[in-house]
């Protein structure tokens, strides 16, 4: 029976060939044939989450792991419930998107041509996180590159080229260290099967020098990690990976919701796969935190500078990447996963209505709607005596009843306060965005924002406790994973004060602002403010640097070409 | 008349005798272009029939039986999508006599393999300076190459050991390029007429890669580094060249230095035969052989252009669009094709060792990624060419490209059992003793 789950991928691959073969004749009844079989695939996807949590994983491989008579390809399935539960979120996702695609691309020329590469991506992404082995998730995993190429830029536009271009090179440059991080592991290790890689990698500490009498040397399990971190770097758009992202502008729009809502959530899986692995490089996830925050900081500056909507998107996603990469930096790797469910659910509503707002957009020949006029002037404190008790009082009452009350030990446990931090940092930020809410009553926005309060814990207490159980079963696990990424004391507790005063200067500067009251600004601030501006604005530069480096390698080439005529061929 | 019997039916006598046989009726139909084609193409089949009837009795090969059938497969291929005119009747004769000789080296030992090595170096290097599409220094390098080839060749019939296995690895450089020995290869694909560069880019590296693993586990440590060596210079070199390129032959010529540079740094790192490192060069020759005559179709609609002055092909060719971007996807390394089997598989090698040389190795892979993606881009995306009159494939040039596609699709999925030696008493040592993916 549970060899039928092989069934979930196969069916948007079956949906791809009927489509790609018989799209041209068929057209309309050929786009929605297609729609059965993925619908098919996510019953199956949920029918598979189900048998994985009452009977354990399910394995089934086409190869014998201690023959040499193999397929070139060793291919098999590994389902446990971290890969049910992004089939099920891989199939969802795309059954949307591909009920929406439809209707919206139907009077597209490449429409059939479209819909079978919306459901080939299904079927790699469905194969991807199943995957047996190291060697096959790779195989889907560059295969996700080449779709990415294919389907998040319109290549009849000229312009648009130079950006798919930069999309699959960047995309390379990650597959190229995920290439060498398998090679390492399986010298050092002699396995690409996911479980005896673990066990052999806990098993046999390996110390590799960096050069022989350098002195320099670097644990083996960390080289293997950080070199598929950058694979999974490339596929989160990690800073400075992540310039291929907003690049993709012109594609359609199902394809950014399946790109934002799935896609690009390959890192985060891939990192969450290989916990085991990465619980042994405190190095690593220290690394991992790092780029993490660096992303999610970075993106988030470069989203408030964009006048796009789909840029500004692009740019939300990249923050969001960052915050999941930096949640597995941290140990909080179920953490991540449920981040990404999230934000791929939510991030695919809002890019397939965004087609609906541009498309509104143009029909619609008046300027855009201005708010400030109508807002000025109205203030109310109910609004903000709520917004100050549900983001300031009452984090610090739970905080205090977690550690006096209930003897949660906070200070011994940053897993905890990872946890209760992000919580109150997301609500806060919920919570801070209703505050711009002047259309309604006020007492409305009070009730919301005490409600978008406790959904939020409500939805943090099921992640820390349920969907952290549901994933890694074994508390020890876990309690390793947070003890392997804990950052020195000082350090965590500088993050911590620093943000929670971000957060409480945030609210004097909206407060004031709603006021109406001048802040004495230095002007070394508004200079550096503006500096800021033009720099994130140009996205730090970094299209520019790597324009530099490959107009630079260009030159190299060149010159080596015409230099060597006469003496080499 | 059994004794007769027998040596007509000798598997090597039969399998050099059919293409060459073939060769010599074709002249009659010399003014009949579209008749010959088709003869020509019956003889690839019958040698590859023959192939198929004899193959048991074959022994000795190096690089396991499957290897063999490439040769004539590709053969029929290369010619299959040629139009049928004046231009490319030698180049199809050519190619039945170098099939036969081909054949012949990797099935014959010593004397006779050393003879017919030698014709097949200065058929090519004859057949270079015969039609001189190569600019100065380029043709001098090509024929100063195979001149060398031949001179190493006849060294090794008088030295000594080692000096004769050094000179034969010299020669056997010059046909699975080298660095800096290559300028025969690029010579051959940038200086040679109709598909003569696409059965060649098989066939030369077939018989070097053949004759190099003979040799190579006997190779004293010295002459084994400075083959890492020059294997590491070779990726880089041609992998920047390909990079400098705008002539698509060109390209896929120094694009072929840089893969086979990869080739010769296994080999020489681990001194042993893999099924993985038959399949790489088995599928690394036939991604060259189907670009190139990708390109042919190209050549022959628009002329002999720079790969700038052609955009768009995606929009009016979509056959021809959907086959590059597949070989395109082989050539870059991506799976299911045998390019990416091979290299995989050759990277998972238990007795490769780990070392720096990786790091080289993963950048001329990631560089392919760029000027294979170039390429692709600019033949098939872009501005649309209204000026120009379009025509998709014609049927024999797709069925072509598809048969190679599929043949690459093959190399990437088959079980590389089927590569394995036919020889383990060949004095190499067989790396996949132990288990491939699981050590």
């Amino acid at each position: 029976m549970s060899s039928y789950v092989i069934l979930v991928p196969l069916l948007p691959l079956l949906a791809a060939i009927v489509i790609g073969v018989a799209g041209c004749r068929l057209r309309e009844r050929s786009a929605k044939a297609g729609v059965l079989p993925i619908i098919t695939a996510f019953l199956g996807a949920v029918v598979t989450l189900v048998l994985v949590s009452s009977q354990g994983p399910i394995s089934v491989r086409f190869y014998e792991p201690g023959s040499v008579a193999n397929l070139a390809l060793p291919m098999g399935f590994y389902i446990d419930r971290l890969s049910a539960v992004m089939m099920v979120l891989i199939t969802v996702v795309s059954t949307i998107i591909y009920i929406y695609s439809v209707g919206y691309m139907y009077q597209d020329r490449g429409h059939s041509r479209f819909l079978a590469l919306l459901a080939f991506t299904t079927f790699v992404l469905l194969c991807m996180v199943s995957s047996a082995n190291l060697v096959m998730l790779f195989v889907f995993w560059q295969l996700l590159s080449w779709l990415l190429y294919l389907l998040a830029h319109n290549h009849t536009r000229p312009a648009t080229l130079d950006g798919a271009f930069k999309t699959f090179t960047l995309l390379r440059v990650g597959d190229v260290a995920f290439l060498a991080g398998i090679v390492l592991a399986h010298a050092l290790y002699g396995t690409i099967e996911f479980q005896e890689l673990f066990a052999r990698a806990a098993a046999t500490p390996v110390i590799l020098s960096l050069g022989p009498g350098s002195g320099l040397e670097i644990s083996g399990v960390t080289a293997v990690t950080l070199l598929i971190f950058i694979g999974a770097m490339s596929k989160s758009a990690q800073f400075p990976i992540h310039i291929w992202l907003p690049k993709s502008l012109y594609a359609p729009t199902p394809v950014h919701a399946l790109l934002h809502a799935g896609i690009i959530n390959a890192g985060g899986f891939l990192l969450n796969r290989l916990a085991p692995l990465y619980g042994l490089s405190p190095t690593t996830l220290h690394v991992v935190f790092v780029i993490g925050a660096l992303t999610a900081f970075l993106g988030a500056c470069m989203m408030l500078t964009q006048n796009d909507i789909k840029k500004t998107l692009g740019y939300s996603t990249i923050g969001q990447m960052g915050y999941m990469i930096m949640e597995c930096g941290l140990g909080a790797f179920a953490l991540a996963v449920f981040h990404l469910i999230a934000h791929g659910l939510f991030k695919a509503t809002v890019f397939l209505n965004c087609g609906h707002v541009i498309h509104a957009a143009r029909q619609e020949p008046k300027f855009p709607y201005k708010d400030q006029a109508a807002a000025r002037g109205e203030f109310s404190r109910l609004t903000w005596l709520t917004g100050f008790i549900a983001t300031l009082v009452l984090p610090l009452i739970i905080l205090l009843a977690a550690h006096g009350v209930l003897r949660i030990p906070l200070r011994d446990s940053q897993g905890a306060v990872i946890f209760l931090f992000f919580s109150w940092v997301t609500s806060s930020q919920a919570i801070l965005t209703l505050t711009r809410l002047r259309a309604v009553a006020f007492w409305k926005v009070a009730v919301a924002m005490l409600l978008t309060l406790l959904l939020v814990i409500l939805t943090y207490l099921l992640a820390a406790e349920s969907f952290t159980y549901f994933l890694y079963p074994a508390p020890d696990e876990v309690a390793s994973y947070f003890q392997a990424a804990a950052l020195p004391a000082w350090l965590f507790d500088f993050l911590v004060v620093a943000t929670t005063l971000l957060i409480i200067l945030g609210w004097f500067l909206i407060y004031a602002r709603a006021h109406v009251q001048t802040i004495r600004i230095p002007g070394w601030v508004e200079a550096l403010r503006a500096r800021l501006y033009v720099l994130f604005i140009n996205r730090l530069y970094v299209d520019m640097v790597y324009l530099k480096l490959g107009q630079g390698l260009m030159r190299v080439a060149h010159r080596l070409d015409k230099r060597d005529v006469g003496w080499l061929p | 008349m059994a004794a007769v019997i027998e040596t007509w039916t000798d598997p090597l006598l039969m399998l050099v005798v059919t293409p060459f046989l073939g060769a010599a009726p074709g002249l009659l139909l010399w003014s009949k272009p579209r008749m010959l084609k088709v003869w020509v193409l019956l003889v690839t089949l019958a040698s590859l029939v023959m192939l198929m009837g004899v193959s048991g009795r074959i022994t000795g090969l190096a690089a396991g039986i499957p290897f063999l059938f490439l040769l004539p497969v590709a053969a029929f291929l290369s010619l299959l999508g040629q139009p049928a005119q004046h231009e490319g009747r030698v180049a199809w004769l050519m190619t039945l006599i170098l099939l036969g000789l081909g054949l012949g080296i990797l099935i014959s030992q010593n004397g006779l393999k050393l003879i017919l090595l030698l014709n097949v170096l200065g058929l090519v290097s004859l057949l270079i300076g015969r039609y001189k599409k190569l600019s100065g220094p380029q043709l001098w390098w090509a024929i100063g190459t195979y001149s060398l080839g031949v001179v190493c060749l006849m060294g090794s019939l008088i030295a000594t050991p080692p000096v004769t296995s050094i000179a034969l690895l010299l020669t056997y450089s010059v046909l699975l390029p080298l660095f800096p020995f290559h300028g025969g290869y690029v010579g051959a694909l940038v200086g040679l007429p109709g598909n003569l560069p696409a059965f060649l880019a098989l066939l030369l590296p077939s018989i070097g890669f053949h004759g190099v693993l003979t040799l190579i586990p006997s190779m004293p440590g010295g002459i084994v580094q400075t083959l890492v060596i020059l294997a590491l210079l070779g990726a880089l070199y041609g992998s920047l060249k390909a990079l400098a390129q705008n002539r698509v032959v060109s390209l896929l010529a120094y694009a072929g230095v840089a893969f086979f540079a990869i080739l010769w740094w296994y080999l020489a790192t681990t001194k042993s035969y893999s099924p993985q490192a038959v399949i790489y060069l088995s599928a690394v020759a036939l991604v060259t052989c189907g670009l190139l005559l990708a390109w042919l179709a190209v050549q022959a609609r628009y002329g002999d252009v720079d790969l700038r002055a052609i955009s768009g092909l995606a929009h009016s060719m979509p056959r021809f669009a959907t086959l590059l971007s597949l070989l395109a996807l082989a050539a870059m390394g991506l799976p299911p094709f045998g390019v990416f089997s091979g290299f995989m598989g050759m990277l998972l090698t238990p007795s490769l060792p780990l070392s720096g040389a990786l790091l080289i190795i993963v950048v001329a892979w990631l560089a392919a990624s760029w000027y294979f993606l170039n390429l692709m881009q600019q033949l098939l995306f872009g501005r649309h060419r209204r000026d120009l009159r379009h025509e998709d494939l014609r049927q024999t040039e797709f069925a072509s490209l598809l048969m190679l596609v599929l043949i690459l699709l093959a190399l990437g999925i088959v079980p590389s059992r089927f590569f394995e030696s036919g020889t383990p008493s060949h004095g190499y040592s067989t790396a996949m003793e132990s288990t491939l993916w699981h050590k």
